[in-house]
């Protein structure tokens, strides 16, 4: 070992075996796509495959950061609902309410995220029970919202705007949407105080507050992250199908955890990114496409989906064991 | 034949030498003791013979036949079992049933024979001489005789060596001849009882054999009836105890810095000028961390008052951080470092607000200072974006300064600053605490090493049951004196003494 480096030489090192691990497989996943239907190296198909991903790649970014800080947020799915069937209630098929609907959708999520941040963080009670009880609270409100039907219809201009290609016709206006998401997301996580301080509160709770960081702030301002993103997500969810339906994000939330985890985020707290995570969404939905392609039904899927969640959380802890979390004394 | 032998058991921590080509024996019906100073290399030793690491050369034979642990179970199933301080057994179970726990006796289908085991728990506690019912609960039970069912347990595995750590470390004095009763009963059926301690008197009640180890070698091993105290201590130390140079005195009419009232025993306001080292001593127990915690606003400050610069101070521990008390823990695990994060953003944690104004940081700025402070530290690591956890513990340690420094303190607490931490790096720290205090800030010394504290401290505080007993200056003191102050050894009825540093009392 060599003294510690220059500040004025930022030291370039290889990328650990943790961070690149997602990359590694999305780039293999991609090429083994392609050598099975020459669709994939489509730009087409490409671009449609990351606007499908759009709506569960836009909550994933939020919920990196409650997995950052070693909490975990299932109530995602339930606000992706909950934004879209509010969004299209507010709207009411009329174009002057469509910033109103945006605004309203995005309150709703950032609501629940305080709402759980609140009890989690100083009811002392567990991420895990809380955002699960949350989520039937919340599929409850909107069942209540809904009376069991479809209802609202969105803005004119709002599915036409968002589903349209710029760029020559090429690249999806949702695509720019997660896209843009990821970006601020790795602007938080890296370049404000709070991000540091997710990742500080989620790798020792106790020595952050030693260091007298306000864990509690913290907390709830992550779970806030956390529901705003889904309910942008839901936005785009909306976006994409057109109609709010009774419950659309019945169980998106299984899918943004497997992207999250898959993406190296562990539930250890600490670890872990927000690029990692667009990643492990982009992982997630060709491994899908995948199966679609090979034409398993939608169980097989579902199948699927649950060992990647698995096997990304077992592979993590392998490699955190053999590389990361090393000590000495 | 000696029951345990080792021949050059060595083991080696990156950066440290554990244990140094350690030939040890010791014989069955024998109680063996092993004392030394912390990181002597006592329980590294114990870790080896129980199983729970590997060495990195040597080898280790039972009853003459070489063996090799590769777990802890394997060990057991060799005839070693290990008492840890720290209980383990399950309050809710009875004492059988912790016992037996992992191993239950089953009846058919399966099913737990609570009856048999009651029966063989009594047949055993019996035949230890241990005075206790097999179906009590163990949280109904005291602390000594959890200690007893902890030691029951271990037996009940066969043992031929018992290894008992810092056994007497939670009882009081009626509690520790309960327990010598049962050691005694022990040896008297040809068990080996590796016996680690601090406490000196204990040694010389109960040991047969005494070895002494320092800095990972043994140094000596003495029948106990040719050992005197004073020379027991000269093994341990590797020197004659004698008076410290003590640091140079700061000039008295420095300003005070931090003022404690309703700490004292006398009810005397404790002032803490700048630039001024003082050391807390006392007994581990004593609640000198509680003390500094409270100080540091970690904790409620009940039954005492601070103000800094004669202002109050918030017990609020961002508002004191923010006001400029820094507490350093004395675990850097547990509360210290941010494993998986690189060192600089561990070296700022706790000054985020000057590299994020407005709530964004200042990456290259961060990097700039943390990088000089840590420079000036010595710190070796292959770069600043390391993760802490993958460095050594005196290079942990020192990014914890770091931290300390880069949060400005007025005041700042060390507690335990050199634990765990090899010699080089130990002296490194000495020299930032010696540099710090030349720069006018008061730092609160708490160390279990009494030569620590007289080689830093201007003046020295002795705590006692969570009090302040006396405030003294460092000028002519020694271990010797610092250990009577410690302990009240000039009054009537003297409490049994326990040092986890080096110097102990002598039993005399």
């Amino acid at each position: 070992m060599s003294a510690v480096a220059s500040p004025a030489r930022p030291g370039f090192s290889l990328p650990s075996l943790d961070k690149a691990a997602v990359w590694i497989v999305l780039a293999v996943l991609l090429l083994l796509a392609g050598l099975a239907s020459d669709a994939f190296f489509k730009l087409n198909y490409l671009t449609n495959l990351v606007r499908q991903a759009a709506p569960v790649g836009i909550a994933a970014v939020g919920v990196t950061f409650v997995m950052l800080l070693r909490g975990v947020d299932l109530s995602v799915g339930a606000i992706v609902s909950m934004s879209a069937v509010v969004c299209a209630l507010v709207m009411d098929g009329k174009p002057e309410n469509l910033w109103l609907g945006v605004a309203a959708a995005s309150a709703c999520g950032a609501a629940i995220g305080l709402a759980n941040g609140l009890v989690i963080a100083h009811g002392k009670v567990s991420a895990f029970i809380v955002t699960l009880g949350m989520s039937i609270v919340v599929y409850g409100l909107v069942q209540m919202g809904t009376g069991g039907t479809a209802r609202g219809i969105v803005s004119p201009g709002f599915r036409e705007v968002l589903n349209s290609r710029i760029f020559g016709n090429v690249l999806p206006v949702l695509v720019i949407c997660l896209l843009a998401a990821v970006a601020i997301g790795i602007f938080l996580q890296s370049r404000t105080r709070f991000g540091r301080g997710v990742y500080l509160v989620g790798a020792n709770p106790e020595a952050a507050r030693l260091a007298g960081l306000p864990v509690t702030r913290i907390t709830v301002v992550a779970y806030i992250v956390s529901g705003l993103f889904a309910g942008l997500g839901g936005l785009a969810l909306l976006a994409r199908t057109g109609v709010s339906g009774t419950n659309p994000g019945a169980g998106m939330e299984f899918d943004v955890l497997a992207a999250v985890v898959l993406g190296g985020t562990t539930f250890a707290g600490g670890r872990g990114s927000v690029g990692g995570t667009f990643a492990g969404v982009m992982v997630l939905f060709i491994a899908l496409n995948l199966a679609n392609v090979a034409g398993l039904p939608f169980a097989a899927q579902l199948t699927i989906k649950g060992l990647i969640i698995i096997a990304a959380s077992a592979a993590h802890s392998w490699i955190g064991s053999r590389g990361g979390g090393r000590s000495q004394q | 034949m000696p029951l345990l032998e080792t021949h050059a058991l060595t083991r080696r921590f990156p950066g440290v030498l554990a244990l140094d080509h350690v030939d040890f024996a010791a014989e069955s019906g024998e109680v063996h003791a092993v004392c030394g100073a912390n990181g002597a290399g006592k329980s590294t030793l114990m870790n080896i013979l129980s199983g729970t690491i590997h060495p990195t050369s040597g080898t280790i034979a039972i009853a003459g036949q070489p063996v090799a642990f590769a777990s802890p179970a394997d060990a057991r199933n060799a005839g070693v079992a290990i008492v840890y301080q720290e209980f383990s057994s399950i309050p809710e179970l009875t004492v059988a049933d912790n016992i037996f726990l992992g191993r239950e006796f089953r009846g058919r289908f399966g099913v737990v024979d609570r009856r048999a085991a009651s029966r063989a728990a009594a047949n055993l506690l019996g035949r230890f001489g241990i005075a206790l019912s097999p179906d009590t609960p163990v949280g109904a039970l005291g602390v000594a005789d959890r200690q007893l069912v902890e030691l029951a347990r271990a037996l009940a595995t066969e043992a031929r060596i018992l290894i008992l750590d810092e056994p007497t470390a939670v009882l009081s004095i009626a509690e520790q001849a309960k327990l010598f009763a049962v050691i005694r009963t022990l040896r008297q059926q040809s068990l080996l009882i590796l016996y680690i301690s601090h406490r000196l008197e204990e040694i010389f009640e109960i040991a047969d054999k005494v070895s002494v180890m320092r800095d990972g070698a043994l140094v000596a091993t003495r029948d106990k009836a040719a050992l005197i105290s004073v020379e027991l201590i000269r093994l341990m130390t590797g020197r004659d105890v004698s008076a410290n140079a003590a640091p140079t005195p700061i000039d008295g009419q420095r300003r005070t810095v931090l003022s404690v009232s309703g700490l004292s025993e006398d009810g005397a306001v404790i002032d803490i000028r700048a630039g001024e080292i003082w050391g807390l001593a006392g007994l581990v127990g004593t609640g000198r961390t509680s003390i500094a915690h409270r100080i540091a606003g970690l904790r409620r400050r009940d039954g005492f008052s601070a103000t800094l610069n004669g202002a109050p101070l918030p017990d609020d521990p961002a508002k004191a951080l923010a006001a400029g008390v820094v507490y350093m823990t004395e675990d850097r695990k547990r509360d210290g470092i941010f494993g998986p994060l690189a060192v600089t953003g561990n070296a700022t944690a706790a000054s985020l607000g000057r590299f994020a104004p407005g709530g964004f940081l200042r990456l290259g700025r961060e990097r700039a200072e943390a990088g000089e402070v840590l420079r000036g530290l010595r710190l070796v690591a292959a770069s600043l974006d390391t993760p802490i956890g993958s460095l050594s513990g005196g290079n942990q340690q020192k990014v914890l300064f770091a931290r300390a420094l880069l949060a400005r303190p007025k005041v700042l607490i060390c507690d335990e600053p050199t634990r765990g931490v090899d010699v080089g790096a130990r002296e490194e720290i000495y020299a930032v605490l010696r540099r710090l205090s030349a720069e006018g800030v008061a730092i609160i010394l708490i160390s279990s090493e009494l030569n620590e504290v007289l080689a830093l401290s201007h003046r020295i505080a002795v705590v006692r049951h969570g009090r302040v007993s006396a405030v003294m200056d460092n000028a002519g003191l020694d271990e010797h004196a610092l250990l009577v102050a410690a302990t009240g050894a000039g009054e009537a009825a003297r409490p049994v003494v326990k040092l986890a540093g080096k110097g102990a009392i002598p039993a005399s």
